[in-house]
């Protein structure tokens, strides 16, 4: 795993979608991502989707937005993603994790119907997040060098 | 905004109530029976009594609902409060409850009003307590007390900070501070309200100290308003002597920070964090809080039920998690002894930490803004906020009995002897490899699931949804 100083400070913005109150997940990935050496722009709970573009818009160095949905409602939370994007907005990587649809069988229209909306990776747990976060900033460090 | 006796109130609710002269002679009606009745006898006959939560939208179905509760044997029944009306989304609710009122996760008081509030109450022989989860209650209060309803719970942390992402403590301390007020208007007038306070606080590995901490400084505020009774809410954690011990500092701390004549009453929440998902378990672990609040002096216990895991209970298994919880504090238990030892060190370890905690708040000058100043400064804290206003920086740990430390006290003015405590607690259990953060901190949240696949490991009852 990369150490953060490699790459100078990494900094994500992090929140749980906006119909959403589930507070412990998202303090336990703070935590993580900060014992990662990340510095960690927390939205907190109930977060609407335009509330993280304004971070994205105050904070244009966050490697990532990463979005936290456990009520299964993270298309609905989620569905203005394309209209902000076409506005030049979130323009960073979109992350999504949890439960991401109502009822325990996620059938993968559930998951595509997300990736629709242009949402960059989905997770389903948290475990694999600094893994992934470390992909992404090694795949655009090399495409800086070679581009 | 419109005054209820000094309790600022939305103008359409304020116009709805009847007059204060007619509330009051409702409430001193002969014979009239008041929680804080029921709680000293309660308290007179060492044994505690149970209630549930309960709560459904429509007015006949809460009626029925009540009923077959009533059946089991509660000492006080619950009017539980759906989520628009603990926002103040009276419209909203009212709306939904013509529409469908099954769509409400709670019963609608100020949309039925006090009318139907009185009928609630005259409907069962026991006592009602409104259980919400308002930062701002007040008008919700004043329909509870015009329908003859003299237990209410919440305060101005532990009605905040789990349930409202951006509302600021000084001014849920001051909403709250005018329920208190009334509170003490009405004891002058010879009606004792029961204040509960939720120590519960997000339910999710809060350590004891840190749900006495809150419910001592929401007690501090509301007695100064002329509060005389109070219950004072905590919740099971999941080992045994820890939590007896938590329950009988309820009283230490009451007798050192309150008054004496503040009458107080300590309450068991059974278990509210990840529950067993089969019956055997489930209600084991139902029985088992009913002894807990028994051994650690409980006046009540609020229990649990087998369809916990998996939503909102139905109402024959709230009537048998009543029934389980009943058996569990009755006399076939009494033979079960703990070991005092034990209990008295962790007891030690409790009221020190709370005392820690609280009295440079209590000695800051202002308490309300002593309070809203600790947690700005994270001297005070709570873990898993929702809310924006505690830094949540505080990590809870289970060590190798189960019981609740803390592995980082954050900001918390705690001594060296007591971090060197918790400390020396979770030497077996630190360092465990190859676990990040996050995996121990889920073990810990799953600690009856876990133990529930250990000990029933073929059930198939149980259905697993992975999250």
């Amino acid at each position: 795993m990369n150490t953060p100083h490699e790459y100078g400070e990494r900094v994500v913005i992090l929140g749980v979608a906006e119909s959403d109150a589930h507070a412990v997940a998202n303090r336990l990935i703070a935590l993580q991502l900060e014992e990662h050496g990340f510095t960690v722009m927390n939205l907190g709970v109930c977060t609407p989707l335009e509330e993280f573009a304004d971070a994205a818009d105050a904070c244009p160095q966050a490697e990532a937005v990463l979005i936290g949905s456990l009520n299964g409602h993270a298309h609905h939370d989620l569905r203005r993603l394309p209209e902000l994007r076409a506005a030049g907005r979130l323009r960073c990587p979109v992350v999504v994790g949890g439960n991401l649809s109502v009822g325990s069988h996620k059938a993968d229209a559930d998951l595509q119907r997300l990736r629709d909306l242009g949402i960059d990776h989905l997770l389903d747990g948290a475990g694999e997040l600094v893994l992934l976060l470390d992909r992404m900033r090694s795949a655009l460090d090399a495409e800086l060098r070679h581009g | 905004m419109a005054d209820l006796e000094g309790m600022e109130l939305s103008p359409h609710v304020a116009a709805g109530l009847p007059g204060w002269p007619e509330t009051l002679a409702h409430l001193t009606a002969p014979g009239r029976r008041h929680a804080v009745d029921v709680l000293r006898t309660a308290e007179a006959c060492g044994r505690p009594f149970v209630q549930p939560r309960c709560g459904v939208g429509g007015h006949r179905a809460m009626l029925r609902l009540l009923g077959g509760l009533e059946a089991a044997g509660p000492g006080m029944l619950s009017v539980t409060i759906d989520a628009h009306t603990r926002l103040k989304k009276f419209t909203t609710a009212e709306s939904l409850l013509r529409a469908n009122p099954a769509d409400l996760n709670g019963y609608p008081l100020v949309a039925h009003g006090w009318q139907r509030g009185r009928e609630l109450a005259e409907a069962v022989s026991v006592p009602l307590e409104v259980r919400h989860g308002s930062p701002d209650a007040r008008d919700l209060f004043a329909v509870a007390v015009a329908s003859g309803i003299t237990s209410f719970e919440g305060g101005g942390i532990g009605y905040n900070l789990p349930y409202s992402k951006d509302v600021p403590l000084a001014r849920s301390l001051q909403d709250w501070q005018q329920v208190d007020a009334l509170c003490g208007r009405l004891a002058e007038s010879g009606v004792v309200v029961d204040r509960e306070l939720f120590g519960t606080l997000t339910a999710v590995l809060v350590p004891p100290s840190i749900g006495l901490a809150v419910i001592v400084l929401e007690a501090c505020a509301a007695v100064r308003e002329g509060v005389k009774c109070l219950s004072l809410a905590y919740p099971q954690g999941g080992e045994v002597h820890q939590d007896i011990a938590a329950l009988r500092a309820v009283r230490t701390l009451a007798a050192r920070y309150l008054p004496p004549d503040v009458e107080v009453f300590p309450v068991l929440h059974e278990f509210m964090g990840a529950f067993p998902r089969t019956p055997d378990f489930a209600n084991a672990l139902i029985l088992l809080g009913g002894l807990v609040a028994r051994l650690g002096g409980a006046t009540k216990v609020i229990n649990k039920t087998v369809q916990e895991a998996f939503g909102l209970p139905d109402s024959a298994a709230n009537a048998s998690g009543i029934r389980t919880a009943r058996l569990g504090a009755s006399g076939i238990l009494d033979f079960v002894r703990v070991d005092e030892d034990r209990v008295a060190e962790e007891q030690y370890w409790i009221e020190r930490e709370v005392a820690e905690i609280v009295e440079p708040v209590l000695g800051s000058g202002d308490l309300l803004t002593g309070i809203e100043a600790a947690f700005r400064r994270g001297r005070l804290d709570i873990p898993f906020s929702a809310s924006i206003h505690a830094h949540s920086r505080i990590m809870p740990r289970r060590d190798g009995s189960g019981a609740i430390r803390y592995a980082d006290s954050a900001a918390l003015p705690f001594s060296g002897a007591t971090s060197a405590f918790h400390s020396e607690r979770l030497r077996d259990v630190h360092g465990t490899p190859d676990r990040t953060l996050l995996e121990t901190a889920t073990a810990d949240i799953h600690y009856f699931l876990s133990q529930e696949d250990a000990l029933l490991p073929h059930d198939t009852n149980r259905e697993r949804d992975g999250s």
